[in-house]
């Protein structure tokens, strides 16, 4: 699943970043802490498919759906 | 000069470090890109290099790139001595990562890193204790702990940078620099284990701070409450501090010119002097307010919220969240404010965001809109029976601009002007922590503020009142309406009388393309010329005495919302989207623009 998909207050860790994103976009998307296994908390959604706050590591991001889409998670193995 | 080279992840407070090193006062404010240029500044033998915080050294967008590639250039410069990177202590993990890049790239260019540990202050108010010695051994680098605003910890620093202390250090072990993007964010996260504080701490407050701000409803009602009180403010708070102001220049007036008796001297006081430049001194309270509350929201960290809570409405006309920051500046000016719509991510929005700034009411329009309230909406009139009309009809004017400038974006989303481009950065933002205000910087903001209007438009209002009150004064004798200015104004009267004005108006307007505020102080020595015994101060009663009819008021007002008369603007326009065209263009066609409204509002209302 993406991390579009995290219902406000889910947790997940990151699987992968979608391979058809910008080699530009994804790096910098790793460097902000979005690299696989990272632990990731959805912290809140906003009405209207606005974007998202989660808080990845010791930072808290506010990102839209087009970008969370190419995020994938999974929530199989996270306390 | 030697070079110290001041870099970092954004906002971890390399710019008021920058301050605290050289004494000068660079733009900070608690969000993620505020420094967009790279600035310089003295330091005893040193010269110190303040640049634009980045995530990491691998670019994005085309103006990152300009500032990475600045920065490798500068690093490879055989004057630079030092690279500072700094780091903010209570986002270790995501300051290393760029640390470790930093140390890459000073390494492959021979150049010392030390590190600087920000933000002391908040990790001990939170009771934690970082391994300083540990973390510099890791680093292989001096790590100095401090506090740019507490100021903890600064003087060490200075001495360690002035007496080259920090080549005394040696690693336990030689570090060897990471190479690739994998090995960096690991080892950021594994020593963020180690030394970092407990981000949960951290984030507990901020959190807590979010469910109210950042709540569907709470937060929306919150938002707008804000920007009502923002533009309400400006007018409700500064009303005392301008009276104030205008009876000081009254009595100034009075006073030296007992001295002076009757005749010419005593005239060009009275109408030039204190009719003219002293009529737009009035409004520089207002400015200060303004300045103070924009100040107020930058440093609290609430800016980067507004910004996600603007994503969504502002996408539908072609903008970004990001957009958000660059449109609020604008109220102030519009210069700096179309320097900061670089952070932008993507270019096209970039230039929409800089092509529709100029229609935010930015400080200088704010003497013509006050004045012209104060004479069209009386001020004992309460809407609803709290809300001061004339502060509505403020909040109104704002609004006009705001409102204009989102339907012009769509349209020009929509045209191909703005070359719609392939890849582009999705919006993405980091939420600082919430703070309260750092007082010191923005007391002298607030006055700076003042003073820079003053400095910026008195020397050409000066100009305008004598060149009108030399061509209004003669022929000895004649009426004003004879004078040589009179002949020139019936000459351009015929271009103002559709949107109802005299020929008065006219030359006001004309001038004001020299600098909006040059209006109220033309229309003040115009005034003040024709009626040599009233009140010099009241230019609004006079005004109204005169008898304008609302319509033709609305119009005049709304022709001051939506002209770009700013040469400055164009000058700043041209210079960061490289068109001139473009630039000139927009100026002919908010002119246009806001010469059709302002003939609209006289004919229907
Ligand atoms: N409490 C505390 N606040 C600080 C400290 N240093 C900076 N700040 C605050 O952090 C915020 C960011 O500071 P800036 O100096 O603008 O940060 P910057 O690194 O220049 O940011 P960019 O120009 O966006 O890259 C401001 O609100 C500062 O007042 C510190 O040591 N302690
Ligand atoms: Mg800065």
């Amino acid at each position: 699943m993406t991390l579009w998909e995290l219902h406000k207050g889910g947790t997940a860790n990151i699987s992968h970043l979608c391979e058809h994103l910008d080699d530009s976009v994804s790096t910098r998307l790793v460097e902000m802490g979005f690299e696989t296994d990272q632990y990731i908390k959805c912290l809140r959604r906003s009405i209207f498919s606005g974007p998202l706050v989660i808080q990845i590591g010791d930072c808290v991001y506010s990102l839209e759906q087009a970008l969370a889409e190419q995020i994938f998670i999974s929530t199989s193995n996270n306390n | 000069m030697k070079k110290i080279l001041l870099v970092g992840k954004p906002n971890c407070g390399k710019s008021l470090l920058f301050n605290q090193l050289t004494g000068l006062r660079q733009k900070v404010a608690n969000y993620p890109g505020v420094t967009v240029e790279i600035k310089s500044g003295a330091m005893g033998e040193y010269e110190v290099i303040d640049f634009p915080g980045t995530y990491s050294l691998s670019t994005m967008s085309i103006d990152e790139q300009v500032a990475v590639e600045q920065l490798t250039l500068r690093v490879n410069d055989d004057e630079t001595e030092l690279v500072v990177c700094v780091l903010d202590a209570t986002r270790l993990e995501r300051s290393l990562v760029f640390a470790l890049q930093a140390q890459l790239l000073a390494s492959k260019a021979n150049k010392p890193i030390v590190y600087v540990l920000n933000f002391i202050d908040e990790v001990k108010r939170f009771g934690h204790n970082i391994d300083i010695d540990g973390l510099a051994n890791e680093l292989g680098a001096p790590v100095y702990a401090l506090s740019a605003r507490s100021l903890d910890g600064i003087a060490e620093f200075k001495n360690a940078l002035l007496n080259a202390e920090y080549k005394n250090f040696n690693p336990l072990v030689p570090k060897i620099p990471l190479e690739t993007t994998k090995e960096v964010v690991d080892f950021s996260r594994a020593l963020a284990k180690t030394y970092a504080i407990n981000k949960d701490v951290v984030l507990k407050n901020q959190n807590k701070v979010d469910n109210f701000l950042l709540n569907s409803l709470f937060g929306s009602f919150a938002f707008l409450a804000i920007m009502f009180v923002l533009f309400q403010s400006i007018f409700t708070w500064a009303a005392p501090l301008m009276d104030g102001v205008e009876t000081i220049i009254a009595g100034m007036a009075v006073f030296i010119t007992q001295f002076t008796g009757q005749g010419v001297v005593t005239d060009f006081l009275n109408d030039a002097i204190f009719g003219g430049v002293g009529s737009f001194l009035v409004f520089v309270p207002q400015i200060m307010v303004l300045t103070f509350i924009i100040g107020l929201l930058e440093d609290s960290g609430y800016l980067a919220r507004a910004a996600l809570i603007c994503h969504k409405p502002l996408s539908y006309f072609g903008l970004s969240g990001r957009s958000f920051i660059p449109y609020l500046s604008g109220h102030a000016c519009a210069i700096p404010a179309i320097m900061a719509a670089r952070t932008i991510e993507s270019p096209r929005k970039r230039l929409i965001t800089m092509m529709t700034i100029p229609l935010m009411s930015c400080s200088a329009r704010l003497p013509v809109y006050a004045l012209l309230v104060s004479v069209f909406i009386p001020s004992d009139v309460y809407w609803l029976g709290i809300f001061n009309l004339q502060g509505v009809t403020f909040f109104g004017l704002y609004m006009f601009g705001i409102v204009t400038a989102l339907i012009i974006s769509a349209l020009l989303s929509r045209s191909s002007i703005t070359d719609h481009e392939k890849s582009e950065m999705p919006f993405i933002i980091e939420l600082p922590s919430y703070r309260l205000p750092h007082w010191k910087p923005l007391y002298h903001r607030v006055i700076n503020s003042g003073v820079q209007f003053i400095k910026r438009a008195a020397p050409i209002i000066f100009m305008v009142a004598v060149g009108i009150w030399v061509l209004g004064y003669f022929p000895m004798n004649a009426s004003l309406e004879e004078s040589w200015l009179g002949s020139i104004g019936h000459f351009v009267e015929p271009i103002f009388a559709p949107l109802g004005l005299d020929w008065r108006y006219g030359i006001a307007i004309l001038m004001s393309f020299l600098a909006r505020e040059v209006f109220v102080g033309a229309l003040g020595t115009l005034y003040g010329m024709e009626g040599a015994d009233e009140n010099i101060a009241g230019l609004a009663q006079n005004i109204m005495n005169d008898g304008l009819p609302l319509g033709t008021g609305i119009g005049l007002l709304l022709f001051y919302v939506v002209a770009l008369q700013c040469v400055a603007t164009v000058a700043t326009l041209k210079a960061e989207t490289g068109n001139s065209k473009l630039s000139w263009g927009l100026y002919a066609a908010y002119g246009v623009l806001a010469y059709i409204l302002a003939f609209l509002a006289n004919a229907l209302i």
